[in-house]
């Protein structure tokens, strides 16, 4: 193998990316646009405020009733705001309105006076917003159970348990975006790269330039790994730059009318950044040559899109970035296990979450098995670039 | 490379053996024997499909025949060795469209071996977008692609060329000057064979072979293809070796080819 062709494939790619300015940006900024998006979305519709229905039996919710769930609105940790409105009705069907109308977001009825049995607080929801309505409702569940205690004499202070969470990894108030922007780093690399070497391959079989390259001394290993060198600085810039982003956090004080803002996401990592770094450009290698081997069997750019359900999104779907594997039906996280996604995204949060090193066994695992398929890819790749292609 | 120009009477630099490609039914190249000697340009003449790109890249090595054997400078294809000592121009432009002239020619000119700044200069002039080193190909119109294409097959100098119809629109001036220059390295000893099927080039070659159907259905200089055939133009002589009369139609009792 010779060093100067390798690396002459190597450059050629960077000088046809350096050049190509939309798919440079895709691969630069795009992962982090949608990171800062999803960020955004994630922190930025936490459910901040609930407006509940108060019904209680016997005429109008009083001001007891009210008064004791502003109280205990009041204790809801999380500052969630609530306000409550009493209805007037004399039955569930008023509340039933107001939620259907979005006047409120939730209806309560309390329970009437019993005699034993225990009693049926009635929550009503829109139903049409399941994830934001359970936040909802365990806001709620907290509130009512206070409000409950309070109103029937057992003072909130005094029997009704608090609950005080604590965490072993992050921060008891970490969201899902701490959960998930870490994951993000392997599966926009695993993906441009995917896609960009795809498409620069098969513009080499079409456009003809593989039949010049194989018309010269170049080995397809000479191609292959200059291939993976020219991709894998492109994916290594790409980490570098989405790691800052999302570890980092600049903050930038308040200047006049300006408020106090920051760049990055700032998510806690408690890890080295190089393993971070291997993991992903096992994953990229790995990435490179699935691209290369997948280009002989499309004809078109459109059929390398075509790909993507097939090849990157059920990855993503089961690959753990999600849901955890442990929790998927058995043939489904049978299906993950042999997926190279699934032990990026392991090592990733590994690595940065739990600060997991290369002493520890799942990381040992982790890239013992990317290498491994990066090998495989290797070899699948170099076996579709032949000389005596028919 | 090997500048010394070998002299006639040593053999052969590109020998084929019976080569045979078969695509499914279709035999592309069947049962073809060639010889070609040093310093000569022989021209590849025939219509559409005949089997011309097939044989070059059966001579290379690009495809695996189905039967028969290539060897170029006495070495079976394919051969890594033989590789860098030829230059191919493919039928399709086969450069990077991202890259600009000078990196489509100094990425080639790696692959081969070649790197000296000189050799990149002299092709460029020779092709005559030296002005346009630093212009990305797609911005080149579709002659000076083929010219750039030309220039990334000849500048490591190899002794055997390949050219698929090196000058399909190129313009008439410099189709001069490249079969002035194609001439220039037959005399230094390069053998070249051209495929094409403009017969008005053919007479610039020293030998022409006649495909038809995968077949070589006449070999010999253009004048004694012309006397063979009994015709005035390659042309008529072609489609008279092909048993055809000047308008295409079939001939009863039609000469063979020899
Ligand atoms: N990869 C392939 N698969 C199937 N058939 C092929 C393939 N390549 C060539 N052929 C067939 O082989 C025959 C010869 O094709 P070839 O390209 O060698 O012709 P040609 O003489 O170069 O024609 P042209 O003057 O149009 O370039 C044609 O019938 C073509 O359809
Ligand atoms: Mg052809």
């Amino acid at each position: 193998m010779s060093g100067t062709r390798t690396l002459a494939v190597a450059r050629r790619i960077l000088a046809g990316l350096r050049r190509d300015h939309r798919a440079l940006g895709l691969v630069l900024v795009a992962p982090i646009v949608i990171t800062l998006l999803l960020a955004w979305v994630i922190r930025g519709s936490e459910v901040a405020s609930i407006n509940v229905g108060l019904y209680a039996p016997n005429g109008q919710a009083d001001q007891v009733h009210v008064g004791f769930l502003r109280a205990a609105a009041a204790e809801v940790p999380g500052g969630v705001d609530v306000t409550i409105e009493a209805a007037t009705a004399n039955d569930l069907d008023e509340l039933r309105t107001w939620v259907g109308e979005g006047r409120v977001d939730v209806g309560v009825g309390l329970p009437g006076v019993q005699f034993g049995g225990a009693p049926t607080v009635t929550v009503i929801t829109a139903g049409t917003d399941p994830a934001t309505e359970s936040g909802a409702l365990a806001a709620l569940q907290a509130l009512v159970s206070r409000a409950l205690g309070a109103a029937t004499g057992v003072g909130p202070n005094t029997n009704i348990p608090t609950f005080r969470h604590e965490t072993v990894f992050l921060s008891a108030d970490a969201d899902s975006l701490d959960i998930l922007a870490p994951v993000f780093l392997g599966y926009f690399a695993y993906f441009f790269v995917f896609i960009l070497t795809g498409i620069s391959f098969l513009r080499e079989r079409v456009g003809g330039t593989l039949e010049r390259l194989l018309a010269t001394p170049v080995t397809r290993a000479e191609i292959v790994v200059g291939y993976g060198i020219g991709f894998s600085v492109l994916a290594t810039v790409q980490v570098i730059l989405l790691t800052a982003f999302v570890l980092g956090r600049i903050a930038v004080p308040e200047i006049g009318p300006i408020g106090e803002w920051g760049i990055g996401l700032g998510v806690a990592s408690a890890g080295s950044p190089l393993i971070v770094l291997a993991l992903v450009l096992l994953l990229a290698i790995g990435a490179v040559n699935l691209g290369i081997f997948l280009s002989t069997f499309a004809r078109s750019e459109f059929q390398i899109i075509q790909f993507i359900p097939i090849v990157i999104i059920p990855q993503g779907l089961l690959a753990g970035i999600f849901w955890p594997i442990d929790r998927l039906p058995e043939i489904l996280a049978a299906i993950a296990r042999v997926l190279p996604l699934t032990y990026a995204v392991d090592g990733l949060r590994g690595v940065i979450l739990r600060g997991e090193d290369l002493a520890a066994s799942t990381i040992q695992l982790d890239l013992a098995v990317l290498t491994a398929v990066a090998a495989v890819f290797v070899v699948l790749a170099s076996v579709t670039i032949k000389r005596e292609v028919a | 490379m090997d500048g010394v120009a070998p002299t006639p009477g040593t053999s052969p630099v590109v020998v084929a053996t019976g080569l045979v490609k078969s695509f499914g039914p279709i035999r592309a190249v069947d049962g073809i024997d060639l010889a070609l000697a040093a310093g000569r340009i022989y021209g590849l003449l025939g219509p559409n499909g005949s089997g011309k790109t097939t044989l070059i890249r059966l001579l290379i090595g690009l495809t695996r025949a189905s039967g028969g054997e290539a060897r170029i400078l006495g070495t079976p294809m394919p051969s890594r060795t033989a590789l860098g000592r030829i230059g191919y121009m493919p039928q399709s432009e086969s450069i990077y469209p991202e890259l600009s002239v000078g990196e489509n020619l100094a990425f080639f000119a790696t692959l081969q071996g070649a790197q000296s700044a000189d050799a990149l200069d002299r092709v460029l002039d020779l092709v005559e977008l030296a002005e346009r080193r630093n212009t990305p190909a797609t911005h080149l119109s579709g002659g000076m692609r083929r010219r750039l294409s030309l220039a990334c097959t000849l500048v490591h100098e190899p002794p055997v060329l390949f050219l698929d119809e090196p000058t399909v629109g190129v313009d008439p001036a410099l189709r001069v000057q490249f079969w002035a220059h194609f001439r220039r390295l037959a005399a230094a000893g390069t053998t070249i064979l051209v495929a094409s099927h403009v017969m008005d080039e053919a007479d610039r070659c020293d030998e022409l072979l006649f495909v038809r159907s995968g077949k070589v259905i006449a070999q010999g200089t253009g004048a004694s293809l012309r006397a063979q055939a009994g015709t005035t133009d390659l042309e008529s002589a072609f489609l008279r070796f092909s048993g055809l009369d000047d308008e295409g139609r079939p001939i009863d009792g039609a000469k063979g080819p020899t």
